[in-house]
Protein backbone atom coordinates (compact mmCIF):
# COMPACT_ATOMS: atom_id res chain seq x y z
CA UNK A 1 0.00 0.00 0.00
CA UNK A 2 1.55 3.12 -0.96
CA UNK A 3 0.60 5.77 1.57
CA UNK A 4 2.84 9.27 0.43
CA UNK A 5 1.50 9.93 -2.84
CA UNK A 6 -2.03 8.70 -2.18
CA UNK A 7 -3.55 11.70 -4.16
CA UNK A 8 -1.97 11.32 -7.43
CA UNK A 9 -3.23 7.48 -7.60
CA UNK A 10 -6.70 8.39 -6.85
CA UNK A 11 -6.50 11.13 -9.60
CA UNK A 12 -5.98 8.28 -11.59
CA UNK A 13 -8.95 6.14 -10.77
CA UNK A 14 -11.05 9.50 -11.39
CA UNK A 15 -9.51 9.66 -15.00
CA UNK A 16 -10.30 5.71 -15.31
CA UNK A 17 -13.66 7.02 -14.83
CA UNK A 18 -14.06 9.47 -17.70
CA UNK A 19 -12.62 6.95 -19.70
CA UNK A 20 -15.35 4.26 -18.51
CA UNK A 21 -18.44 6.77 -18.85
CA UNK A 22 -17.30 7.56 -22.48
CA UNK A 23 -16.92 4.09 -23.31
CA UNK A 24 -14.07 5.05 -26.11
CA UNK A 25 -11.12 4.08 -24.21
CA UNK A 26 -10.61 0.20 -22.26
CA UNK A 27 -9.94 1.12 -18.56
CA UNK A 28 -8.62 -1.60 -15.78
CA UNK A 29 -9.59 -1.63 -12.21
CA UNK A 30 -7.92 1.54 -10.77
CA UNK A 31 -6.20 0.27 -7.38
CA UNK A 32 -5.12 2.97 -5.04
CA UNK A 33 -2.02 0.58 -4.28
CA UNK A 34 -0.96 0.90 -8.35
CA UNK A 35 0.20 4.15 -7.75
CA UNK A 36 0.79 5.23 -11.23
CA UNK A 37 -1.65 6.86 -13.82
CA UNK A 38 -3.44 4.89 -16.76
CA UNK A 39 -2.54 5.90 -19.95
CA UNK A 40 -5.02 6.80 -22.91
CA UNK A 41 -6.21 5.11 -25.59
CA UNK A 42 -7.97 8.04 -26.81
CA UNK A 43 -5.63 10.83 -27.81
CA UNK A 44 -5.25 13.60 -25.03
CA UNK A 45 -6.40 16.68 -26.82
CA UNK A 46 -9.51 14.68 -27.39
CA UNK A 47 -10.06 14.02 -23.44
CA UNK A 48 -9.34 17.35 -22.63
CA UNK A 49 -11.51 19.15 -25.55
CA UNK A 50 -14.45 16.52 -23.91
CA UNK A 51 -14.06 17.80 -20.15
CA UNK A 52 -13.48 21.37 -21.59
CA UNK A 53 -16.55 20.99 -23.71
CA UNK A 54 -18.57 19.07 -20.51
CA UNK A 55 -17.87 22.39 -18.73
CA UNK A 56 -18.83 24.58 -21.05
CA UNK A 57 -21.85 23.16 -22.03
CA UNK A 58 -23.34 23.21 -18.78
CA UNK A 59 -22.89 26.94 -18.67
CA UNK A 60 -25.12 27.27 -21.45
CA UNK A 61 -27.50 24.98 -19.75
CA UNK A 62 -27.99 26.61 -17.19
CA UNK A 63 -28.23 29.80 -18.93
CA UNK A 64 -31.02 29.01 -20.11
CA UNK A 65 -32.64 28.99 -16.52
CA UNK A 66 -33.86 32.74 -16.14
CA UNK A 67 -36.31 32.36 -13.58
CA UNK A 68 -35.63 34.85 -10.81
CA UNK A 69 -37.66 33.28 -8.31
CA UNK A 70 -37.33 30.24 -8.98
CA UNK A 71 -33.52 30.80 -8.66
CA UNK A 72 -33.96 32.42 -5.25
CA UNK A 73 -36.84 29.65 -4.26
CA UNK A 74 -33.88 27.22 -4.92
CA UNK A 75 -31.08 28.97 -2.83
CA UNK A 76 -33.22 30.45 0.06
CA UNK A 77 -34.78 27.13 0.70
CA UNK A 78 -33.55 25.55 4.47
CA UNK A 79 -35.30 24.75 7.45
CA UNK A 80 -34.30 24.82 11.16
CA UNK A 81 -33.31 21.99 13.13
CA UNK A 82 -34.14 21.54 16.82
CA UNK A 83 -31.01 21.73 18.70
CA UNK A 84 -31.98 20.39 22.27
CA UNK A 85 -28.98 17.80 22.28
CA UNK A 86 -26.37 20.30 20.71
CA UNK A 87 -24.73 21.31 23.80
CA UNK A 88 -24.33 17.61 24.82
CA UNK A 89 -23.54 16.80 21.30
CA UNK A 90 -20.89 19.43 21.62
CA UNK A 91 -19.10 18.37 24.78
CA UNK A 92 -18.87 14.49 23.66
CA UNK A 93 -17.10 16.09 20.26
CA UNK A 94 -14.95 18.35 22.09
CA UNK A 95 -13.70 15.22 23.82
CA UNK A 96 -13.43 12.96 21.15
CA UNK A 97 -11.37 15.81 19.30
CA UNK A 98 -8.77 16.12 22.45
CA UNK A 99 -8.69 12.58 22.81
CA UNK A 100 -7.70 12.39 19.16
CA UNK A 101 -4.66 14.52 19.35
CA UNK A 102 -3.66 13.05 22.23
CA UNK A 103 -3.48 9.44 20.18
CA UNK A 104 -2.04 10.84 17.21
CA UNK A 105 0.74 12.43 19.57
CA UNK A 106 1.31 9.24 21.88
CA UNK A 107 1.05 6.82 18.89
CA UNK A 108 2.93 8.42 17.11
CA UNK A 109 6.19 8.75 19.32
CA UNK A 110 6.11 5.51 20.63
CA UNK A 111 3.96 3.21 18.34
CA UNK A 112 4.83 0.64 15.62
CA UNK A 113 6.87 2.97 13.05
CA UNK A 114 5.24 0.96 9.83
CA UNK A 115 2.84 3.54 8.58
CA UNK A 116 0.40 0.70 7.50
CA UNK A 117 -0.02 -0.16 11.28
CA UNK A 118 0.35 3.01 13.12
CA UNK A 119 -2.90 4.45 14.09
CA UNK A 120 -1.59 8.48 13.97
CA UNK A 121 -1.01 8.01 10.54
CA UNK A 122 -4.30 5.93 9.81
CA UNK A 123 -5.94 8.57 12.25
CA UNK A 124 -4.62 11.95 10.46
CA UNK A 125 -4.92 11.07 6.59
CA UNK A 126 -7.71 8.22 6.77
CA UNK A 127 -10.15 9.30 9.70
CA UNK A 128 -9.05 13.29 9.85
CA UNK A 129 -8.14 14.19 6.17
CA UNK A 130 -10.18 12.17 4.25
CA UNK A 131 -13.03 10.85 5.99
CA UNK A 132 -13.64 14.24 8.67
CA UNK A 133 -13.20 16.32 5.69
CA UNK A 134 -15.89 14.41 3.58
CA UNK A 135 -18.08 14.83 6.05
CA UNK A 136 -17.53 18.27 6.72
CA UNK A 137 -19.22 19.02 3.36
CA UNK A 138 -21.36 15.74 3.21
CA UNK A 139 -22.92 16.48 6.29
CA UNK A 140 -21.68 19.16 8.05
CA UNK A 141 -18.74 21.19 9.89
CA UNK A 142 -18.21 18.83 12.87
CA UNK A 143 -14.29 20.68 12.96
CA UNK A 144 -15.55 23.73 14.43
CA UNK A 145 -16.91 21.28 17.25
CA UNK A 146 -14.05 18.91 17.17
CA UNK A 147 -11.06 21.13 16.91
CA UNK A 148 -9.26 19.75 19.90
CA UNK A 149 -6.62 22.88 19.86
CA UNK A 150 -9.77 25.28 19.93
CA UNK A 151 -11.20 23.18 23.36
CA UNK A 152 -7.40 24.12 24.91
CA UNK A 153 -7.15 27.44 24.03
CA UNK A 154 -10.57 28.32 25.07
CA UNK A 155 -8.79 26.49 28.65
CA UNK A 156 -5.89 28.54 28.45
CA UNK A 157 -5.47 32.31 29.25
CA UNK A 158 -4.85 34.63 26.97
CA UNK A 159 -3.27 37.64 26.35
CA UNK A 160 -5.97 38.93 24.14
CA UNK A 161 -4.03 41.61 21.78
CA UNK A 162 -6.06 42.96 19.31
CA UNK A 163 -5.95 41.08 15.73
CA UNK A 164 -4.38 43.50 13.65
CA UNK A 165 -6.95 43.82 10.92
CA UNK A 166 -5.33 44.74 7.38
CA UNK A 167 -3.40 40.90 8.37
CA UNK A 168 -6.84 39.51 8.10
CA UNK A 169 -6.56 35.99 6.94
CA UNK A 170 -2.91 36.32 4.83
CA UNK A 171 -2.11 34.25 7.32
CA UNK A 172 -4.08 31.57 6.54
CA UNK A 173 -3.21 31.85 2.94
CA UNK A 174 0.68 31.25 3.96
CA UNK A 175 -0.42 28.76 6.65
CA UNK A 176 -2.05 26.62 4.03
CA UNK A 177 0.76 26.77 1.57
CA UNK A 178 2.71 25.88 4.03
CA UNK A 179 1.36 23.02 4.96
CA UNK A 180 0.81 21.51 1.38
CA UNK A 181 4.44 22.44 0.86
CA UNK A 182 5.22 20.18 3.71
CA UNK A 183 2.70 17.64 2.62
CA UNK A 184 4.15 17.05 -0.24
CA UNK A 185 7.92 16.99 0.07
CA UNK A 186 8.29 15.50 3.28
CA UNK A 187 7.33 11.95 3.70
CA UNK A 188 4.44 12.49 6.33
CA UNK A 189 2.40 10.24 5.24
CA UNK A 190 4.91 7.71 5.66
CA UNK A 191 6.68 8.06 9.27
CA UNK A 192 5.03 8.50 12.45
CA UNK A 193 7.29 9.86 14.43
CA UNK A 194 7.97 13.00 11.61
CA UNK A 195 3.63 12.88 11.53
CA UNK A 196 3.47 13.49 15.35
CA UNK A 197 6.30 15.97 15.87
CA UNK A 198 4.39 17.71 12.53
CA UNK A 199 1.47 17.92 14.63
CA UNK A 200 3.20 18.97 17.57
CA UNK A 201 4.50 21.94 15.78
CA UNK A 202 1.67 22.70 14.35
CA UNK A 203 -0.27 22.82 17.59
CA UNK A 204 2.45 24.94 19.88
CA UNK A 205 1.96 27.62 16.62
CA UNK A 206 -1.66 27.49 17.09
CA UNK A 207 -1.81 27.68 20.55
CA UNK A 208 0.57 30.25 20.79
CA UNK A 209 -1.27 32.21 17.87
CA UNK A 210 -4.47 31.74 20.48
CA UNK A 211 -2.65 32.53 23.43
CA UNK A 212 -1.61 36.23 22.12
CA UNK A 213 -4.51 37.14 19.98
CA UNK A 214 -7.52 35.23 21.70
CA UNK A 215 -8.67 31.83 20.29
CA UNK A 216 -11.60 33.97 18.00
CA UNK A 217 -9.80 35.76 16.72
CA UNK A 218 -6.88 33.29 15.82
CA UNK A 219 -9.12 30.54 14.39
CA UNK A 220 -11.43 32.76 12.82
CA UNK A 221 -8.77 34.80 10.73
CA UNK A 222 -5.73 33.11 11.21
CA UNK A 223 -5.93 29.29 11.20
CA UNK A 224 -5.67 27.66 7.75
CA UNK A 225 -7.73 24.17 9.28
CA UNK A 226 -10.41 26.07 10.73
CA UNK A 227 -10.61 28.15 7.70
CA UNK A 228 -10.30 25.00 5.35
CA UNK A 229 -12.91 23.19 7.18
CA UNK A 230 -15.28 26.60 7.43
CA UNK A 231 -15.36 26.82 3.88
CA UNK A 232 -15.61 23.02 2.81
CA UNK A 233 -19.11 23.36 5.42
CA UNK A 234 -20.45 25.99 4.18
CA UNK A 235 -20.99 23.69 1.24
CA UNK A 236 -22.63 21.39 3.34
CA UNK A 237 -26.78 20.73 3.93
CA UNK A 238 -26.56 20.96 7.72
CA UNK A 239 -25.39 25.11 8.47
CA UNK A 240 -25.27 27.04 11.76
CA UNK A 241 -26.86 30.33 11.32
CA UNK A 242 -27.97 32.84 14.37
CA UNK A 243 -30.50 30.62 15.59
CA UNK A 244 -29.07 26.94 15.51
CA UNK A 245 -28.78 24.37 12.85
CA UNK A 246 -30.33 24.57 9.40
CA UNK A 247 -31.06 22.22 6.98
CA UNK A 248 -30.10 23.62 3.23
CA UNK A 249 -29.91 22.32 0.18
CA UNK A 250 -26.22 21.12 -0.47
CA UNK A 251 -23.86 23.65 -2.30
CA UNK A 252 -26.67 26.27 -2.52
CA UNK A 253 -25.35 28.60 0.38
CA UNK A 254 -22.22 29.28 -1.21
CA UNK A 255 -24.13 32.42 -3.12
CA UNK A 256 -25.05 34.23 0.04
CA UNK A 257 -23.55 37.88 0.12
CA UNK A 258 -20.19 38.58 2.48
CA UNK A 259 -19.09 34.69 2.39
CA UNK A 260 -16.21 36.23 1.51
CA UNK A 261 -14.97 39.12 2.84
CA UNK A 262 -12.02 40.76 1.35
CA UNK A 263 -9.06 40.12 -1.13
CA UNK A 264 -7.18 37.45 1.56
CA UNK A 265 -10.37 35.68 1.84
CA UNK A 266 -10.80 35.30 -2.19
CA UNK A 267 -6.90 34.61 -2.03
CA UNK A 268 -7.54 31.94 0.42
CA UNK A 269 -10.37 30.31 -1.39
CA UNK A 270 -8.05 30.27 -4.58
CA UNK A 271 -5.01 29.14 -3.09
CA UNK A 272 -7.52 25.71 -1.71
CA UNK A 273 -7.98 25.35 -5.59
CA UNK A 274 -4.40 25.74 -6.60
CA UNK A 275 -2.78 23.24 -4.27
CA UNK A 276 -5.39 20.39 -5.51
CA UNK A 277 -3.19 20.65 -8.64
CA UNK A 278 -0.08 21.35 -7.27
CA UNK A 279 -0.44 18.40 -5.85
CA UNK A 280 -0.45 16.39 -8.92
CA UNK A 281 1.73 18.48 -11.25
CA UNK A 282 4.86 17.73 -9.80
CA UNK A 283 4.96 13.99 -10.33
CA UNK A 284 3.95 14.75 -13.73
CA UNK A 285 7.28 14.08 -16.32
CA UNK A 286 6.34 17.50 -17.71
CA UNK A 287 7.60 18.76 -14.34
CA UNK A 288 10.55 16.39 -14.04
CA UNK A 289 11.47 17.80 -17.69
CA UNK A 290 10.87 21.37 -17.09
CA UNK A 291 12.30 21.05 -14.07
CA UNK A 292 15.93 18.90 -14.63
CA UNK A 293 17.62 21.59 -16.65
CA UNK A 294 17.35 23.84 -13.38
CA UNK A 295 18.61 21.72 -11.30
CA UNK A 296 21.60 20.05 -13.12
CA UNK A 297 23.48 23.59 -12.98
CA UNK A 298 22.76 23.93 -9.37
CA UNK A 299 19.64 25.23 -8.51
CA UNK A 300 18.92 23.36 -4.87
CA UNK A 301 15.74 21.25 -5.65
CA UNK A 302 14.50 22.32 -1.77
CA UNK A 303 14.56 26.10 -3.29
CA UNK A 304 12.60 24.66 -6.35
CA UNK A 305 9.58 23.31 -4.89
CA UNK A 306 8.10 26.08 -2.59
CA UNK A 307 9.24 28.66 -5.12
CA UNK A 308 7.13 26.58 -7.31
CA UNK A 309 4.06 26.41 -5.02
CA UNK A 310 4.02 30.29 -4.79
CA UNK A 311 4.70 31.19 -8.55
CA UNK A 312 1.74 28.79 -9.32
CA UNK A 313 -0.70 30.26 -7.06
CA UNK A 314 0.70 33.56 -7.55
CA UNK A 315 -0.52 32.75 -11.77
CA UNK A 316 -4.01 31.24 -10.31
CA UNK A 317 -4.64 34.46 -8.39
CA UNK A 318 -3.02 36.60 -11.30
CA UNK A 319 -6.06 34.64 -13.72
CA UNK A 320 -8.82 34.90 -11.35
CA UNK A 321 -8.14 38.27 -11.02
CA UNK A 322 -7.83 39.36 -15.26
CA UNK A 323 -11.20 37.16 -15.14
CA UNK A 324 -12.81 39.35 -12.69
CA UNK A 325 -11.58 42.36 -14.26
CA UNK A 326 -12.81 41.29 -17.67
CA UNK A 327 -16.62 40.15 -15.89
CA UNK A 328 -16.73 43.81 -14.73
CA UNK A 329 -16.14 45.08 -18.57
CA UNK A 330 -17.93 43.23 -19.82
CA UNK A 331 -20.96 43.52 -17.59
CA UNK A 332 -20.61 46.97 -17.81
CA UNK A 333 -21.43 47.24 -14.08
CA UNK A 334 -20.49 50.16 -11.93
CA UNK A 335 -19.94 47.55 -8.65
CA UNK A 336 -16.10 47.49 -7.99
CA UNK A 337 -13.88 44.58 -9.30
CA UNK A 338 -13.72 43.38 -5.40
CA UNK A 339 -17.25 43.25 -5.12
CA UNK A 340 -17.29 40.78 -8.14
CA UNK A 341 -14.16 39.14 -6.86
CA UNK A 342 -15.66 38.39 -3.24
CA UNK A 343 -18.73 37.18 -4.42
CA UNK A 344 -18.01 35.01 -7.48
CA UNK A 345 -14.94 33.49 -5.43
CA UNK A 346 -17.18 31.03 -3.34
CA UNK A 347 -18.78 29.03 -5.89
CA UNK A 348 -15.19 27.71 -6.32
CA UNK A 349 -15.11 26.18 -2.91
CA UNK A 350 -17.57 23.36 -4.51
CA UNK A 351 -15.36 22.58 -7.06
CA UNK A 352 -12.22 21.96 -4.60
CA UNK A 353 -14.99 19.66 -2.59
CA UNK A 354 -15.86 17.66 -6.35
CA UNK A 355 -12.13 16.89 -6.40
CA UNK A 356 -11.22 16.62 -2.62
CA UNK A 357 -14.39 13.54 -2.47
CA UNK A 358 -12.70 12.19 -5.92
CA UNK A 359 -9.57 12.37 -4.57
CA UNK A 360 -10.21 10.59 -1.13
CA UNK A 361 -13.38 8.31 -0.91
CA UNK A 362 -11.86 5.57 -2.36
CA UNK A 363 -8.28 6.11 -0.30
CA UNK A 364 -11.11 6.30 2.58
CA UNK A 365 -12.96 3.12 1.85
CA UNK A 366 -9.68 1.07 1.02
CA UNK A 367 -8.20 1.93 4.50
CA UNK A 368 -11.13 2.65 6.19
CA UNK A 369 -10.21 -1.61 7.92
CA UNK A 370 -6.97 -0.63 8.60
CA UNK A 371 -8.10 2.42 10.77
CA UNK A 372 -10.65 0.12 12.39
CA UNK A 373 -7.84 -2.42 13.26
CA UNK A 374 -5.18 0.32 14.43
CA UNK A 375 -8.25 1.63 16.49
CA UNK A 376 -9.12 -1.37 18.16
CA UNK A 377 -5.18 -2.36 19.21
CA UNK A 378 -3.37 0.91 19.05
CA UNK A 379 0.31 -0.56 20.56
CA UNK A 380 0.10 -3.85 18.09
CA UNK A 381 1.91 -4.12 14.50
CA UNK A 382 0.42 -6.93 12.88
CA UNK A 383 2.38 -7.85 9.97
CA UNK A 384 -1.06 -7.73 7.92
CA UNK A 385 -3.76 -5.50 7.81
CA UNK A 386 -7.28 -5.88 6.02
CA UNK A 387 -8.09 -3.56 3.33
CA UNK A 388 -10.83 -3.10 0.96
CA UNK A 389 -11.22 -4.48 -2.15
CA UNK A 390 -12.69 -1.37 -4.67
CA UNK A 391 -14.96 -2.51 -7.69
CA UNK A 392 -13.74 -1.97 -11.43
CA UNK A 393 -16.73 0.81 -11.43
CA UNK A 394 -15.52 2.98 -8.78
CA UNK A 395 -13.42 5.14 -11.09
CA UNK A 396 -16.86 6.74 -12.48
CA UNK A 397 -17.69 7.81 -9.13
CA UNK A 398 -14.08 9.67 -8.63
CA UNK A 399 -14.84 11.40 -12.27
CA UNK A 400 -18.93 12.09 -11.13
CA UNK A 401 -17.79 14.37 -8.05
CA UNK A 402 -15.16 16.20 -10.33
CA UNK A 403 -18.39 17.10 -12.50
CA UNK A 404 -20.74 17.71 -10.24
CA UNK A 405 -18.43 20.38 -8.30
CA UNK A 406 -17.94 21.52 -11.77
CA UNK A 407 -21.73 21.45 -12.11
CA UNK A 408 -22.93 23.44 -8.59
CA UNK A 409 -20.14 25.67 -9.23
CA UNK A 410 -21.23 27.11 -12.73
CA UNK A 411 -24.95 27.21 -10.71
CA UNK A 412 -24.09 29.08 -7.31
CA UNK A 413 -22.02 31.85 -9.76
CA UNK A 414 -24.80 31.51 -12.47
CA UNK A 415 -27.86 32.69 -9.08
CA UNK A 416 -24.71 34.94 -7.52
CA UNK A 417 -24.58 37.44 -10.90
CA UNK A 418 -28.42 37.16 -10.58
CA UNK A 419 -28.60 38.37 -7.26
CA UNK A 420 -25.53 41.08 -8.45
CA UNK A 421 -27.23 42.67 -11.28
CA UNK A 422 -30.94 44.09 -12.29
CA UNK A 423 -30.47 42.64 -16.24
CA UNK A 424 -30.74 38.52 -16.69
CA UNK A 425 -28.76 38.63 -19.93
CA UNK A 426 -25.78 41.07 -18.13
CA UNK A 427 -25.86 38.08 -15.33
CA UNK A 428 -25.36 35.74 -18.02
CA UNK A 429 -22.51 37.76 -20.13
CA UNK A 430 -20.71 38.42 -16.56
CA UNK A 431 -20.16 35.01 -16.02
CA UNK A 432 -18.13 33.86 -19.78
CA UNK A 433 -14.69 35.54 -18.11
CA UNK A 434 -15.11 32.75 -15.40
CA UNK A 435 -16.42 30.03 -17.45
CA UNK A 436 -13.17 30.15 -19.58
CA UNK A 437 -11.26 30.21 -16.63
CA UNK A 438 -13.26 27.08 -15.12
CA UNK A 439 -12.75 25.34 -19.18
CA UNK A 440 -8.79 25.92 -18.85
CA UNK A 441 -8.88 24.66 -15.34
CA UNK A 442 -10.79 21.66 -15.61
CA UNK A 443 -8.88 20.45 -18.94
CA UNK A 444 -5.32 21.22 -16.57
CA UNK A 445 -6.64 18.99 -14.02
CA UNK A 446 -7.22 16.34 -16.83
CA UNK A 447 -4.33 16.76 -18.35
CA UNK A 448 -2.50 15.99 -15.32
CA UNK A 449 -4.36 13.12 -14.44
CA UNK A 450 -4.22 11.80 -17.89
CA UNK A 451 -0.13 11.99 -17.39
CA UNK A 452 1.97 8.97 -16.20
CA UNK A 453 3.12 9.63 -12.16
CA UNK A 454 6.31 9.65 -11.51
CA UNK A 455 8.26 9.59 -8.08
CA UNK A 456 8.96 13.46 -6.98
CA UNK A 457 11.55 14.21 -8.93
CA UNK A 458 15.46 15.82 -7.73
CA UNK A 459 14.32 14.62 -3.83
CA UNK B 1 -20.01 25.33 25.01
CA UNK B 2 -18.86 28.63 24.45
CA UNK B 3 -20.27 29.43 21.16
CA UNK B 4 -17.11 31.21 19.18
CA UNK B 5 -17.83 33.57 16.35
CA UNK B 6 -15.62 30.29 14.36
CA UNK B 7 -18.58 27.76 15.18
CA UNK B 8 -21.49 29.70 13.38
CA UNK B 9 -20.87 29.88 9.41
CA UNK B 10 -21.60 34.16 9.65
CA UNK B 11 -18.23 35.85 9.47
CA UNK B 12 -17.28 39.24 11.13
CA UNK B 13 -17.08 41.64 8.66
CA UNK B 14 -13.08 41.94 7.79
CA UNK B 15 -11.41 45.30 7.15
CA UNK B 16 -11.71 45.11 3.75
CA UNK B 17 -15.13 45.08 3.34
CA UNK B 18 -15.21 49.26 4.12
CA UNK B 19 -13.94 49.51 0.68
CA UNK B 20 -16.36 51.29 -1.80
CA UNK B 21 -18.73 49.24 -3.32
CA UNK B 22 -19.51 51.50 -6.76
CA UNK B 23 -16.57 52.46 -8.92
CA UNK B 24 -18.29 55.19 -11.92
CA UNK B 25 -15.51 56.27 -14.05
CA UNK B 26 -15.43 60.48 -13.55
CA UNK B 27 -16.53 61.08 -17.45
CA UNK B 28 -19.14 58.20 -17.28
CA UNK B 29 -23.10 59.00 -17.74
CA UNK B 30 -24.80 56.96 -14.67
CA UNK B 31 -28.51 56.83 -13.99
CA UNK B 32 -28.53 56.73 -9.86
CA UNK B 33 -31.13 54.69 -8.08
CA UNK B 34 -33.54 57.55 -6.23
CA UNK B 35 -33.79 54.60 -3.28
CA UNK B 36 -30.50 52.94 -2.66
CA UNK B 37 -28.02 55.43 -4.58
CA UNK B 38 -26.85 52.23 -6.74
CA UNK B 39 -25.36 53.91 -10.57
CA UNK B 40 -26.55 52.37 -13.44
CA UNK B 41 -24.53 52.47 -17.32
CA UNK B 42 -28.24 52.17 -18.40
CA UNK B 43 -31.54 53.49 -18.14
CA UNK B 44 -32.92 50.32 -18.34
CA UNK B 45 -30.88 48.73 -16.14
CA UNK B 46 -32.23 51.13 -13.71
CA UNK B 47 -35.70 50.69 -14.36
CA UNK B 48 -35.11 46.56 -14.03
CA UNK B 49 -33.29 47.30 -10.19
CA UNK B 50 -36.35 49.50 -9.51
CA UNK B 51 -38.85 47.08 -9.96
CA UNK B 52 -36.71 44.20 -8.09
CA UNK B 53 -35.42 45.72 -5.33
CA UNK B 54 -37.80 48.29 -4.18
CA UNK B 55 -41.15 47.06 -5.84
CA UNK B 56 -43.00 48.83 -3.11
CA UNK B 57 -41.97 52.02 -3.38
CA UNK B 58 -42.75 53.30 -7.01
CA UNK B 59 -44.26 55.22 -8.66
CA UNK B 60 -47.04 54.73 -11.66
CA UNK B 61 -43.91 56.26 -14.14
CA UNK B 62 -41.64 53.80 -12.76
CA UNK B 63 -43.90 50.96 -12.49
CA UNK B 64 -44.55 51.26 -16.61
CA UNK B 65 -40.89 51.82 -17.04
CA UNK B 66 -39.84 48.28 -15.37
CA UNK B 67 -42.54 46.87 -17.04
CA UNK B 68 -41.12 47.97 -20.11
CA UNK B 69 -37.87 47.48 -19.62
CA UNK B 70 -38.83 43.37 -18.12
CA UNK B 71 -40.75 42.98 -21.81
CA UNK B 72 -37.53 44.13 -23.72
CA UNK B 73 -35.47 41.48 -21.46
CA UNK B 74 -37.46 38.90 -22.02
CA UNK B 75 -36.85 39.75 -25.75
CA UNK B 76 -33.22 40.10 -25.93
CA UNK B 77 -33.11 36.39 -23.63
CA UNK B 78 -35.07 34.71 -26.56
CA UNK B 79 -32.60 35.42 -28.95
CA UNK B 80 -29.95 34.28 -26.35
CA UNK B 81 -31.32 31.15 -25.65
CA UNK B 82 -31.03 30.44 -29.61
CA UNK B 83 -28.15 31.32 -29.78
CA UNK B 84 -26.98 28.99 -26.48
CA UNK B 85 -29.25 26.26 -27.89
CA UNK B 86 -27.06 26.56 -31.49
CA UNK B 87 -23.84 26.75 -29.46
CA UNK B 88 -24.99 23.45 -27.34
CA UNK B 89 -26.23 21.76 -30.49
CA UNK B 90 -22.39 22.40 -32.26
CA UNK B 91 -20.74 21.30 -29.16
CA UNK B 92 -22.85 18.61 -28.90
CA UNK B 93 -22.02 16.81 -32.73
CA UNK B 94 -18.38 18.51 -33.28
CA UNK B 95 -17.38 16.32 -30.34
CA UNK B 96 -19.59 13.12 -32.15
CA UNK B 97 -18.11 13.95 -34.99
CA UNK B 98 -14.07 14.17 -33.60
CA UNK B 99 -15.23 10.41 -32.09
CA UNK B 100 -15.76 9.20 -35.12
CA UNK B 101 -13.25 9.75 -36.92
CA UNK B 102 -10.37 9.56 -34.21
ZN1 LIG C 1 -32.02 50.94 -5.52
Amino acid sequence: MTFGRRHRAALAVCGLGLLAATGTASAHGGSLAGGGRESLTIPTWLFLSTGGAAVGASFLLASFVTDRAFIERIHGWGRPLSGEFERVLGLVGQLIGVVGLAAVLVIGFVGPTTARTNLAILLVWVGWWAGLAMTTYLLGNAWATLNPLKTLADLLPTLDRSYPDRVGSWPAVAGLLVLVWLEVVSPLADQPRLLASAVAGYSVVTLAGALVFGPDDWFTQADPVERVFRYYGRFAPIGRGEDGLRLRLPGMDLSTPRLVDGPDEVAFVVALLWVTTYDGLVTTPAWRDLTTPLVEPGVPPHLLYPVALAIGFGFFLGVYRLAVRLSSDISDTYLTPAVLAQRFAPPLIAIAVGYHFAHYLGYFLVLAPSLAVALASPFADPATVPTLELPEWFGAIALTSVIVGHLVAIWVAHAAAYDLFPARLQAIRSQYPFIAVMVFYTMTSLWVVSQPEVALPHL
Amino acid sequence: MTETVATTDEQPASPSATEETYDVPADAETYDCSYCGRPFAREDWLALHRGLAHPNDLDDAEVEAFRAAHEDEEESLATFRLQALGALVLIYFGLLMIYALV
